[in-house]
């Protein structure tokens, strides 16, 4: 009896403290959702309500019809798009022969990857914007690309080395004596067998750059040049003109892509976060 | 080899030569964004010998720990608890996972709108409860302490996914092993989880102290530095000095200061784990 009581209120205790977690992480995001679908004037009410009366979608056909929301939104996925395609074009050549290849200077070459992954982006923001300024490509979108890119081509090298050991070298060997080519078994063959970690490393790579906020708005400020994340934050720096539904509302559209894509491979993403990083 | 040429290529000119050249900028007298010739040493005695530095670098640490020991203890509790379930544990992990894949101009904003001292729901609580929520973010005692909260809300998830992996590779015969001898779960955690989370504690710990290190955006939106500087952080002073672009020398001292921590802590991670950094 003793022993079924205790057993019952250690349960109770257990589904306490996962309400408590899971709240604590969401309760943040629901009271944005709330502000989003109220009027401007209920948002910023004297008692505060978690329950939006009356509700409304407004503020959301203001985000889609401002004026400068569709160039942010094209500007942020053509630069998670694009920098996600030349990480891949670089990275997968070079996870190839990183896994299938072993010759003088590897070692070197793995040092110098290493070794840029290391250097922050905020030690890089003083110096390239001296030399961009000086070449004139501030607010350039390829050079935004390139710079973009090259934050995930480090991790994009390793992930496809990872996927492309687990691919059995007999099926290289094989292939090599039926004539064919090192870039035929690259694409024809082992490509295709690690689709989706090629997926998930895209998926990554494009949360990331999605995500940036600095990048962008350092090297490329211009209105025409800026991503959704640059206008959410220059929202914020109004503090007299803004108003937190449409702010509110705002951030949540810019969320959401990241949000289905977690959801989509939030296997994936979850392997990538723990990859090697429990001790065996 | 040449299929490593596209990536040498890539890192060399957008990562290498700008790292090379900040410490070229370093040595330079700098006025505005014009570099006037090598001065030496001249910048490093400036920067390391004025106050400022100092206290940037004390922020910059206050705020990691703070960060850490929140973010850590979080983790591991979220993971213990939602493990322990016998059913929804994986759901309620990726709903839980979710604040983690906002951005830092995301997260920023809609807690700068909960800490908003005349509507936000938090003074509001806090009215009601008969506290005085007073300025918030705007208080120059308070504003480091509710920016480790909200760098906690945003990363703990990331420490509870690492810790959840941690406990789940754990042999299920040392649990059997404890409750053959009559031990309770206290015995289980102690002399079974807590011995093998220590590793992964430590690599995790190295993960996010070079985030918290280096990130600018989430202060940009909460505080902007300050008030009073009180969150200026060597990053954060980065940014300023780029954007401000009065005499970026010292700028660049103090970005050459963060690229060696940054280098330290990455070391020591692969030293820890033998591996290299995700």
């Amino acid at each position: 009896m003793r022993a079924d009581t205790r057993r019952a209120r250690s349960r109770a205790t257990l589904f306490i403290l996962a309400a408590l977690v899971v709240g604590s992480a969401l309760g943040p995001m629901l009271w944005a959702i709330s502000t989003s679908l109220k009027n401007e004037v209920n948002a910023v009410s004297a008692i505060p309500s978690l329950i939006p009366s009356p509700a409304t979608l407004s503020n959301y056909l203001s985000v889609f019809s401002h004026k400068t929301f569709g160039i942010e939104l094209l500007n942020s996925i053509l630069y998670a798009a694009g920098a996600v395609a030349i990480a891949l074009a670089v990275g997968i050549p070079a996870g190839y022969v990183a896994s299938r290849y072993t010759f003088p200077g590897k070692r070197s070459i793995m040092l110098i990857i290493l070794a840029t992954s290391m250097v922050p982006g905020v030690a890089l923001l003083v110096p390239t914007f001296y030399l961009l300024d000086h070449l004139g490509l501030l607010n350039n979108r390829f050079v935004l690309l390139v710079i973009l890119a090259s934050r995930i081509a480090p991790q994009t090298v390793w992930f496809m080395q990872n996927f492309i050991d687990a691919v059995p070298v007999e099926i290289d060997e094989a292939a090599h004596m039926d004539g064919a080519s090192r870039w035929q078994i690259l694409t024809r063959l082992v490509l295709p067998l690690i689709r989706p970690g090629i997926a998930a490393v895209a998926v990554i790579g494009a949360i990331t750059t999605w995500n940036d906020y600095i990048t962008v708005a350092v090297f490329a400020p211009d209105t025409a040049k800026r991503t959704l994340q640059v206008a959410l934050v220059n929202q914020v720096f109004d503090a007299v003109g803004i108003s937190w539904s449409f702010t509110m509302a705002f951030a949540l559209i810019a969320s959401l892509p990241v949000i289905l894509m977690f959801l989509l491979v939030q296997k994936w993403f979850i392997a990538g976060l723990t990859a090697g990083a429990v001790k065996g | 080899m040449l299929w490593f040429v596209p990536v040498l290529l890539l890192l060399l000119t957008v990562t290498l030569y700008p790292t090379v050249f900040v410490i070229w900028m370093s040595f330079q007298k700098t006025r505005y964004y014009e570099l006037k010739g090598f001065v030496g040493l001249e910048n490093f005695v400036d920067t390391l010998s004025s106050r400022a530095f100092w206290e940037t670098s004390y922020t910059s640490l206050v705020y990691m720990a703070g960060s850490l020991v929140l973010s850590l203890g979080l983790g591991v509790l979220a993971a213990l608890v939602l493990n322990n379930l016998t059913r929804g544990g994986a759901m309620l992990r990726v709903l839980t996972l979710l604040p983690w894949t906002l951005s830092m101009a995301v997260v920023g904003t809609i807690w700068l709108w909960l800490f908003n001292p005349s509507y936000g729901p938090i003074s509001y609580s806090m009215r009601e409860v008969g506290l005085s929520p007073g300025l918030m973010l705007g208080d120059p005692e308070l504003a480091l302490w509710l920016t480790v909260l909200v760098t906690s809300w945003w990363s703990f998830p990331y420490a509870m996914v690492i810790v959840t992996a941690a406990i789940q590779s754990i042999p299920r015969e040392l649990y059997e092993a404890v409750s053959i001898d009559g031990g309770s779960w206290r015995a289980k955690l102690r002399y079974v989880t807590w011995p093998h989370l220590i590793p992964t504690l430590g690599s995790t710990a190295l993960t996010l102290g070079i985030l918290y290190l280096t990130l600018i955006t989430l202060l940009i939106v909460l505080t902007g530095g300050g008030p009073l500087g009180a969150t200026t952080t060597l990053s954060f002073e980065v940014f300023r000095g780029t954007v401000q672009a009065v005499n970026i020398g010292p700028t660049a001292v103090y970005s050459i200061a963060i690229l060696l921590a940054n280098i330290a802590l990455g070391v020591l991670y692969m030293r820890v784990t033998g591996r290299v950094t995700a």
